[in-house]
């Protein structure tokens, strides 16, 4: 009797366990797309950066050298350097533009009319990146459209070099991109604010200004926190803007990357990719509780 | 709530408001004038594919279509968002599930962790996958490894969108099913998956149209071979020509015809399912009262 009781506990045990992994059957696929097509190549990049490269082959000898050689030359430091620069005034320019225009929506617009214009920020975002990069080059391009236009109406004589290949063409550029990014992060953290906080601090005595300062921005932090990692982050691993407009002026770690790996120097592109894998990683850590990462876009 | 205050408009703040209006303007001026200059200078006659417009014409489009080079970069791209679409449904489908709905420990960390491929930049995907495949799988790249590639990086995408379904979902529907003595595959297949259908039709036009427009992962792992985007890449590096133009107006074209899809689909199959379900139910309603008359 004990022994059918205890038989039956482990078969019943046995079944809770088998339906326990059942729960979890669903991540398999999962499991193995992202092990053995993400996690496994990170790793690799993780090794290789500790290893060397001689005579085009990658030797497993444990060395700092591709850190030492990274952080040893200036050209890359200051890359480095410039990259972080243009990342944090591509965002910042990118925010300082769809607030004014997300607070207007969310403020002055009716519901109704509020759809399409929302719309139409998400277009920009389902037409290809690549054609949104090389747009500009059109538009910025000695034979392009401004310096077309400038001289069919006589403004200048002959076209204006300047606009592009520099570092100001890859940074209007990457506010371009990441617009759609900053303004609907934005828009949802401004479409759940309670408009009527504003009209109770200003009967309290509080000025526009104020009200706006110390009721709105509080309550909308975590969405400017999310709208800032949004275009902060993907800026850092840019490397088509500064390629296609930005010249030799214009480049940025992410090029680095892929001159290091065209030139058979993996160990030290691994390295490179590794220090901005761990920026990011880092500065999602940092502002994880902040951070809303739910759909921002699709249904 | 906004307009509450609309009858006390004060001159200042009148013009605030006009001021905010035409930065608005300016915004969306801003965001619109490269595309619409895109497709302006497919149609152009200007060889040169840059202002001034010399006569209107299709002739770079039938020029988009006659190039051999076009036509397979095209069916390149389809048969690689086809199989993306089919991989990343699937993978992301199932992943949705136990995400959502098993008490698994460290979830909010395990949902970072399936949405990462979004958050790291393509080119770090790129390399690191290339090195991968060409150092220690010793595969050579194709449209296959770009495939696997641009998988990795739609997942999440699809992962995001069923699961938020998900997360509203009335599992009541499932227990009166299960109640009524349906197996657990008969719920899933009968009251579950009709339910999230349009989540998963909505996931699976998203990640074609990601696939579609996918550049920088695919320029790593593609080998010898061309999508629409990696063919007008090369062409870019040679100066913009109209037939370019052409090709680039039909992909925003496509995609922007798909994102609308993605967006309008799953309320019209809500819509006809309503019609369908509940269309009867007023006549039977009506009968009754026509028939005390």
């Amino acid at each position: 009797m004990h022994a059918s009781a205890s038989a039956g506990s482990a078969r019943e045990g046995l079944r809770r366990r088998v339906q326990g992994w059942r729960a979890y059957a669903g991540f398999s696929p999962a499991l193995v797309l992202y092990g053995g097509f993400f996690l496994a190549p990170i790793v690799l990049i993780v090794l290789y950066s500790f290893w060397t490269v001689e005579n085009y082959n990658v030797v497993h000898h444990w060395t700092f050298e591709n850190y030492t050689y990274f952080f040893g030359t200036s050209t890359y430091v200051a890359t480095m350097l410039d990259t972080l620069w243009v990342a944090a005034l591509a965002t910042a320019l990118a925010i300082a533009a769809a607030f004014p225009l997300v607070y207007w929506l969310a403020r002055y617009v009716s519901p109704a009319r509020r759809r399409p214009l929302l719309a139409l920020i998400i277009i920009p975002f389902w037409t290809s990146y690549l054609l949104r990069v090389t747009a500009w080059s059109t538009i910025l391009g000695p034979s392009g459209v401004l310096n077309k236009a400038l001289e069919g109406i006589g403004l200048i004589g002959g076209p204006l070099g300047f606009l592009l290949y520099n570092r100001a063409a890859v940074i209007l550029v990457l506010v371009y991109l990441y617009f759609p990014f900053a303004a609907l992060t934005l828009f949802a953290a401004l479409e759940r604010f309670d408009w009527r906080l504003l009209y109770a601090a200003m009967d309290l005595g509080a000025s526009p200004r104020r009200a706006l300062v110390k009721i709105l921005l509080p309550q909308i932090r975590p969405g400017m926190t999310t709208a800032v990692i949004f275009v902060f982050v993907p800026v850092i691993g840019e490397y088509l803007t500064p390629q296609i407009v930005g010249g030799t002026r214009g480049v940025m770690i992410g090029n680095l990357v892929v001159n290091f790996f065209q030139g058979a120097q993996y160990t030290r592109g691994a390295a490179v990719s590794l220090l901005i894998a761990l920026f990011i990683g880092a500065l999602l850590v940092l502002t994880r509780k902040r951070l809303n990462l739910g759909p921002t876009h699709g249904t | 709530m906004a307009l509450e205050g609309a009858d006390i408009v004060a001159p200042r703040k009148r013009l605030i408001r006009a001021g905010l209006a035409s930065w608005a303007t300016l915004v969306y001026f801003f965001l619109f004038a490269p595309i619409v200059l895109l497709v302006l200078f497919s149609f152009n006659a200007n060889k040169y594919g840059t202002l001034p417009i010399t006569g209107w014409t299709t002739h770079w489009y039938t020029d988009a279509f006659n190039n051999e080079q076009i036509k397979e970069a095209v069916e390149e791209t389809l048969k690689i968002a086809l199989e993306v679409t089919a991989i990343a449904t699937i993978v992301g489908t199932c992943a949705a599930f136990p995400l959502v709905r098993s008490h698994i420990p460290f979830r909010s960390g395990l949902r970072v962790a399936l949405i990462l491929p979004i958050l790291i930049p393509g080119l770090l995907i790129g390399v690191s996958l290339l090195t991968f495949f060409t150092s220690v799988l010793h595969v050579m790249l194709s449209s296959q490894t770009a495939v696997i590639g641009q998988s990795v990086y739609v997942t999440p995408f699809v992962i995001l969108v069923v699961a938020s379904r998900l997360e509203g979902f009335d599992r009541s529907l499932e227990r009166a099913a299960a109640d009524l003595g349906a197996s657990s595959w008969q719920v899933l297949r009968r009251i579950v998956l009709p339910l999230l259908a349009p989540a998963i039709v909505a996931g699976a036009l998203f990640a074609f149209t990601l696939s579609l427009d996918e550049f920088v992962i695919t320029l790593f792992l593609i080998g010898g071979g061309n999508t629409l985007p990696i063919y007008i890449y090369t062409q870019v590096k040679f100066g913009i020509t109209p037939e370019v133009n052409a090709v680039a107006t039909i992909l925003i074209a496509a995609s922007l015809t798909l994102g609308a899809l993605g967006l309008a689909l799953p309320i019209l199959i809500r819509r006809v399912r309503n019609t369908s379900a509940f269309g009867r139910r007023p006549r039977t309603a009506i009968a009754p009262a026509t028939a005390r008359r």
